[in-house]
């Protein structure tokens, strides 16, 4: 937070992405009042950000949209497609969480363009390209806790919903799990990033693990970790607004085939994990017969 | 055949002779039936019923009448939760709350399917409700209670539903150019605090056009110490913009008050599914009582009127 032009309350994970060289983060702070926006930060390295004292999308409190977002613009997942950069982001009001859809060319102007479920729907992502003809998107509908496909012909009108994956009995991630970074199209189909949810005593334990779907046919799950990738151990990742809690909403895949993760820990810092492509394929597929 | 009618406090006035369908009616083993959705093929009156199976799934069974108030139910059921196929996996805990809609030549009827995965809307459809189609599952889960507009509106098709958010159960409406995919989805009116409606309200009879706009017949409950309390209610949409209010009702038009409402597997409840408009101008609402047995009830859209009043910012 000391790395901040103003203060707040917390800073909760960023979506992240890498434009001719220079990398972007998008990420979610609280207010000191307690509303969540999304800022822009960059970086040269990857490792040191500069955030921007605006925020790029924010809460509204008038017009047609504030019934929907008046709390909070949140967790923006960014994916490049059709020449834009989408980033679906959480939209909090009222009536819940639903499903927010902006562009951008650039990451200075947005476009705002539509929401996209209905409530109670969040953690969601665009696949940043189209499948057999449509736009497809995962997101996590609070009933049932798990993940889910839909797809659409013009982003605006959404259909065609399957569940994926759900929580496990007895795992790390048997309460509940979402989508964390947007997929990427791998040589093994389509891997992303998601977290998964334990209940304890205490409150709920957030880790992350991944996950591989079909290239043609991303309904299908093909590989999965069953075992956390990352789980709460250091300091800043077990003390916090929310204890316990490492949470992510974008990875960066270097030309190296190096992965560059980026994570909330405690909902109170921004944190830098790496791995390699291979080294999560294997992990997916290491167990892909158990499934 | 207009039904003689019991007056009471209700702006709904009960037909004597309700309940007009119970679990004795039923021509094979079953726990319940409730909740059904009426329309008029012709001359003849259909309903098609949910029955909870004694496993304690639903499906739905057929009856006809050609009064509208004495039905025969058919000996098989009508169309059970789908066994094998890409619906089975959405519907192995049963298909709930019917609700049909003529449209396009058509009849379209909206469900609850469940399943492990939640609840959420199917959508299929029928000309004879002897051989159903099943088109699509249209929402994701936590969603439930919609209902189809009778027409396309600025050339979408239209529909109300009930999701779920932050434990709030509104009323909302989404848009659709096929019927598959649906967007621009709106919070439509919500419970409010203090009403008879102030826990949830969900969508119960599919909208009907007026000339002082939509009619959409809902429910409302109100949380108690020993459960919810279920009742009817009515709102105008506007004919254009049915994403505006125009009146919502201040009292309820219909409250669980006979024993056959008040006693049952879910007592205190009444649930319109459906509603039927004669050509003399009474409104047939037939409606699930205590989730037990089905009753009729009548009104007039003047009296539906009057006991509205104009929303202050629609």
């Amino acid at each position: 937070m000391d790395d901040l032009p103003f203060p707040c309350a917390d800073i909760c994970n960023a979506g992240a992405i890498k434009i001719d060289g220079e990398y972007l983060l998008l990420v979610t702070i609280q207010s000191l009042e307690g509303f969540y926006s999304i800022y822009a930060a960059r970086s040269q390295d990857g490792y040191h950000f500069t955030v921007e004292d605006q925020p790029v999308l924010a809460p509204t409190s008038q017009g047609p949209r504030a019934i929907y977002d008046r709390q909070g613009t949140l967790d923006a997942r960014i994916v490049p497609l059709d020449g834009h950069y989408y980033i679906s982001y959480d939209a909090l009001g009222r009536h819940g969480y639903r499903l927010g859809l902006a562009r951008s060319k650039d990451f200075r102007t947005f476009e705002q363009l539509a929401y996209v479920s209905e409530p109670d729907t969040k953690s969601g992502t665009l696949f940043p390209r189209k499948i057999k003809g449509k736009y497809a998107r995962l997101e996590r509908p609070w009933e049932g806790s798990s993940i889910w496909i839909s797809y659409s012909t013009d982003l605006e009108y959404w259909g065609w919903s399957e569940v994926i994956m759900t929580p496990r009995g007895g795992f790390w991630d048997c309460d509940r799990i979402g989508v964390a970074s947007p997929p990427t199209l791998t040589r093994a189909g389509w891997l992303f990033i998601y977290y998964g949810v334990k209940q304890t005593s205490a409150g709920p334990l957030f880790r992350l693990g991944a996950a591989i779907l079909d290239a043609r046919n991303p309904a299908k799950v093909i590989g999965r970790t069953n075992v956390p990738i990352l789980s709460p151990r250091e300091d800043y990742e077990r003390i916090g607004d929310l204890p316990n809690l490492v949470y992510s909403c974008g990875i960066i895949i270097e030309s190296t085939g190096d992965v560059k993760l980026y994570y909330g820990a405690s909902n109170s810092c921004i944190a830098i994990g790496t791995t390699t492509v291979e080294t999560l394929l294997a992990a997916c597929l290491e167990q892909a017969g158990a499934l | 055949m207009s039904a003689q009618r019991k007056f009471g406090n209700d702006v709904l006035h009960r037909w004597e002779g309700n309940p007009i369908l119970e679990l004795e009616d039923i021509p094979f083993p079953a726990n319940a039936v409730f909740n059904g959705a009426p329309v008029k093929l012709g001359d003849e009156y259909l309903l098609l019923l949910r029955v909870e199976g004694q496993q304690g799934y639903s499906f739905f069974a057929l009856a006809r009448s050609d009064d509208g108030l004495h039905f025969r139910v058919e000996d098989k059921p009508a169309l059970l939760p789908a066994s094998k196929g890409p619906f089975s996996r959405y519907e192995s805990r049963g298909i709930e709350d019917p609700r049909a809609t003529f449209l396009d030549g058509t009849y379209y009827v909206m469900y609850t399917a469940v399943s492990e995965f939640g609840f959420r809307i199917a959508l299929c459809k029928t000309d004879d409700f002897r051989s159903f189609k099943r088109l699509a599952f249209i929402s994701e889960p936590g969603n439930k209670d919609g209902v189809l507009f009778p027409e396309k509106i600025n050339g979408q098709y239209v529909r109300l539903d009930r999701p779920i958010g932050l434990g709030i159960g509104s009323v909302w409406i989404s848009y659709s150019n096929d019927l598959y995919s649906w967007g621009n989805s709106k919070v439509l009116f919500s419970p409010r605090r203090g009403y008879w409606d102030s826990f949830r309200v969900g969508a119960s009879v599919p909208p009907i056009r007026t000339e002082y706009g939509w009619l959409e017949i809902y429910h409302g409950t109100k949380m108690t110490s020993a459960g919810p309390i279920y009742r009817a209610g009515a709102v105008f949409l506007d004919l254009e913009d049915p994403s505006k209010v125009l009146r919502r009702c201040q009292v309820p038009i219909l409250s669980p008050r006979e024993d056959y409402e008040r006693i049952g597997d879910v007592g205190n409840v009444v649930f319109p599914c459906g509603a039927i408009v004669e050509p003399n101008g009474e409104i047939k609402i037939y409606y699930g009582a205590a989730d037990t047995c089905i009753g009729v009830a009548t009104t007039r859209i003047a009296d539906l009127l009057e006991c509205t009043i104009e929303e202050s910012d629609p």
